[in-house]
This record gives C-alpha cells, structure tokens and sequence, in this order.
C-alpha cells in the first residue's frame, strides 16, 4: 500500500477539537486554546516532540475551507512549502488561494491529487470538515488522535453528522506524552 | 436501611468531626471513539440501540463461565473485577428501567441507588434505593453504604449531573476503536464548566483501551 492519509487532531475526551462560537478573531473557540497546551511541548525529545516532527514530515495536506480560512490560509505554507489541497463546495471567479495551496471541489480528486503529491510521504489531513468528507467516503487511512484529558463542556465536534454506518478502526499506537495520548487508529476495510 | 447514613463520628476525646476513608464514585461506560454510549432508537426494548452490543464486545460472552461476562483478556479482567469489586452501584432512571434495574441485583446483592425526580410508586425490587434529594445526596448515600469500597455509577445522564455537582471522581472509560456515527453520546452537556482530568492508568485489551482519569475540580 502506497503512504497512508493520515488525519492529525487533537481532541478533548468528550470529543471537541475546539471550543464554542469559533470564528475569525477567535479561532480556537471560547477557551478552546486548551486543547493544544501539548505542543507547547512540541520541540521536546519525548512522544510529542515525535509525532509533532511525523506531521511536519508528511508531503501534503488535505484542508477543509473552514479550517484554512480560519488559519488565515496559512499565508499559503503550511510546512515545507509541502502542496496544501483545500476541499470545498465553491469557489468565487478569481480566488486564488496563495503558495502552494489550491482548492478543489471533489474528495476523490481531493485525495488522489494529495496522494501523487506527497509520494512515498504520508498525507496529512486537518480539520473536522475534510475528515468527515474523507471518512463518509472512505478515502481515510488512519487516524492520529491526540487525545487530550480534559471535557471541554462545549465547542466543535471532531465527529458530527457522519451518519449511523458503523466504521471500525483498528489502534496500531499508542504513545503517551506529556498532557495527552496519541492513538493512531487504521480504518478497517470491510 | 440497613446502613448508617452517614459515617462521620464524634471523637471521644476532642469530639471534633472525622470521617473514615471512604471510597471512590467511579463512572464506567463503554464509549465508541466518537463519543457514542449507545447506537440510535435505544428503547426498553433495545436498550445498547442499534448495534450498540458493538460497544460491549470487550466483555466476555458468558460462554466461559456462563452467566458471567467476565473477558478472556488481563486487562479486560482487571478493569471488570474492579467494577464487580464495587460496594454500591448508583443507575440513572433511564437505564435502571430499561434493565428493571437487574431484578435488585447487580452484583453481590449490594445496594442500587437511583437519583429521580419522584420514586415509582409500586415496589422496588431487591436491594434499589430511589433517592429524590439530588445527586449529591444519592452520591453521599452510595459512598456510606458502600463503605470503604468504591461505587459503580452507570448512566450518561447520571454522569453529567455527578460531574455539575463535583461529586463524581473517577472515570473509567472503555474506548472502543469504532465510529458509531450516531446514537446517545456520553458527553453531551452544553455550557457546563470545563472539567480537567488525570491520566492515572492505561490498559489495552483486544477490544478497548481501558482509560482511568481521575477528575480534577478547580
């Protein structure tokens, strides 16, 4: 199998990847800053240090348009200068996103454009958005969650809205760090 | 009732307040990755929902040593004799109806306690205490009766209220590597505060990762 789409996100054990009412000027929610005191730990030599350096080594990303408008579309670069492919409904004449960025409107061209670029490097996907459009249509490979050990109360939902199909993963690591677990999960096909 | 309300004494000798080292409240619930306690359209006739067995194949299938659900695995053994090993059990209406709270007994004939608004009015089965005066209240009951041993709480909503009333102190949560999709989440309790937790243990049995967080009030 060629290198795997991996979604990276950290989540509160009572599933939120960010806290209520985010927007631009508040993009990680109301106290959702929270969810991310591990990487403060990121340079370290330990689990996190590890799979902060993993996600930096992937060779493409895979975005949904919410998540890079809110992240000010990165000013173009997200890590490397690796080609970053923003998945969205629509596109307005004219828009043109900045780098290495590029919009596109179909997951499966989504993907398989990801997939070329990054070659023999994984994929790296971020955002609720773009990982449910990839779980619904079966298209995600694995699952790097650092789960944080908190319950956030409120805000956004890692997982929402992906219909009542069960689909089974399958817990290939586990390392704990420093205020969090990352669980790396592969999707079982059936 | 056959237990003392409340285990506080009076010194003899300073007559100041002490009370014995009670136990610990320690939620248990099976939960899928995304957050899932219950597949959809659960129902007295469908208490897990659809599919929601799913969430309980780390239990064994009693065919080892029926009628027990005990699992094959250490870990799994583990975490189940601690729960069994539990001196009390608090249930929340809702899932005490759905299981005619185990015919009064849910293991060890230890006592049940139920936090409801009005206690139904025909007989209660077996060792099961309806307590109306909040979850504080109930929590406090279930710790005295249950002595030095811990007590099993089961129940989403349940959880939530012992969480608002900062009485719950353990959570025991066993993560199912599955996406339900849909269903009755555990959390899910808009506007209540943040809750911080402690990692205190980890186990892996084939079929959950069997996670210890001890709850941390501000």
């Amino acid at each position: 199998m060629s290198a795997p789409i991996r979604l990276y996100m950290s989540m509160t054990l009572d599933g939120f990847i960010a806290g209520p009412d985010d927007r631009p000027g508040q993009e990680l929610g109301r106290g959702g800053g929270r969810v991310f005191n591990w990487l403060d730990d990121r340079m370290s030599e330990g689990a996190n240090g590890q799979v902060f350096r993993e996600a930096m080594d992937t060779g493409a990303l895979i975005s949904g348009r919410r998540t890079f408008e809110l992240a000010g579309r990165w000013q173009g670069d997200h890590h490397d200068g690796v080609p970053i492919f923003v998945l969205t409904h629509h596109v307005d004449d004219g828009d043109v996103p900045p780098g290495s960025a590029r919009f596109v409107t179909d997951v499966a061209d989504c993907a398989a454009q990801a997939r070329a670029a990054a070659g023999e490097r994984a994929v790296m996907v971020h955002g609720a958005g773009a990982a449910q459009a990839l779980l619904r249509t079966g298209l995600l490979d694995e699952l790097e969650i650092h789960l944080v050990p908190v319950l956030l109360g409120d805000g956004r939902r890692l997982f929402d809205g992906l219909g009542a199909e069960h689909i089974e993963l399958e817990l290939v690591r586990r390392l704990p760090g420093r205020d969090v677990m990352h669980l790396r999960y592969r999707v079982r096909r059936p | 009732m056959s237990f003392p309300a409340r285990l506080v004494y009076l010194d003899d000798n300073n007559r100041t307040e002490r009370s014995r080292s009670l136990g610990k409240l320690v939620l248990s619930m099976s939960m899928s990755l995304d957050g899932f306690i219950a597949g959809p359209g659960d129902s007295p006739d469908n208490p897990f929902g659809d599919d929601g067995q799913r969430l309980h194949a780390w239990l064994g299938d009693g065919g080892e040593d029926p009628p027990s659900y005990r699992p094959a695995d250490e870990a799994g053994r583990t975490v189940f004799d601690e729960l069994l090993a539990t001196g009390a059990v608090i249930t929340g209406r809702r899932t005490g109806d759905y299981v005619n709270y185990w015919g009064g007994d849910h293991h060890d004939g230890v006592p049940i306690f139920v936090p409801t608004h009005q206690a139904p009015a025909g007989p209660t089965p077996g060792n099961v205490h309806f307590v109306t005066d909040g979850i504080a209240s109930c929590a406090a009951q279930a710790k005295a009766a249950a002595g030095e041993r811990d007590v099993m709480l089961h129940g989403a909503y349940t959880a939530r209220e012992a969480l608002r009333a900062r009485v719950l102190d353990v959570l025991e949560i066993q993560l199912v590597p599955v996406l339900f999709g849909d269903g009755r989440r555990l959390f899910d309790d808009p506007g209540s505060d943040r809750v911080e937790l402690d990692l205190v243990r980890t186990l892996e049995s084939p079929g959950a990762l069997l996670l210890r967080y001890e709850v941390r009030y501000a």
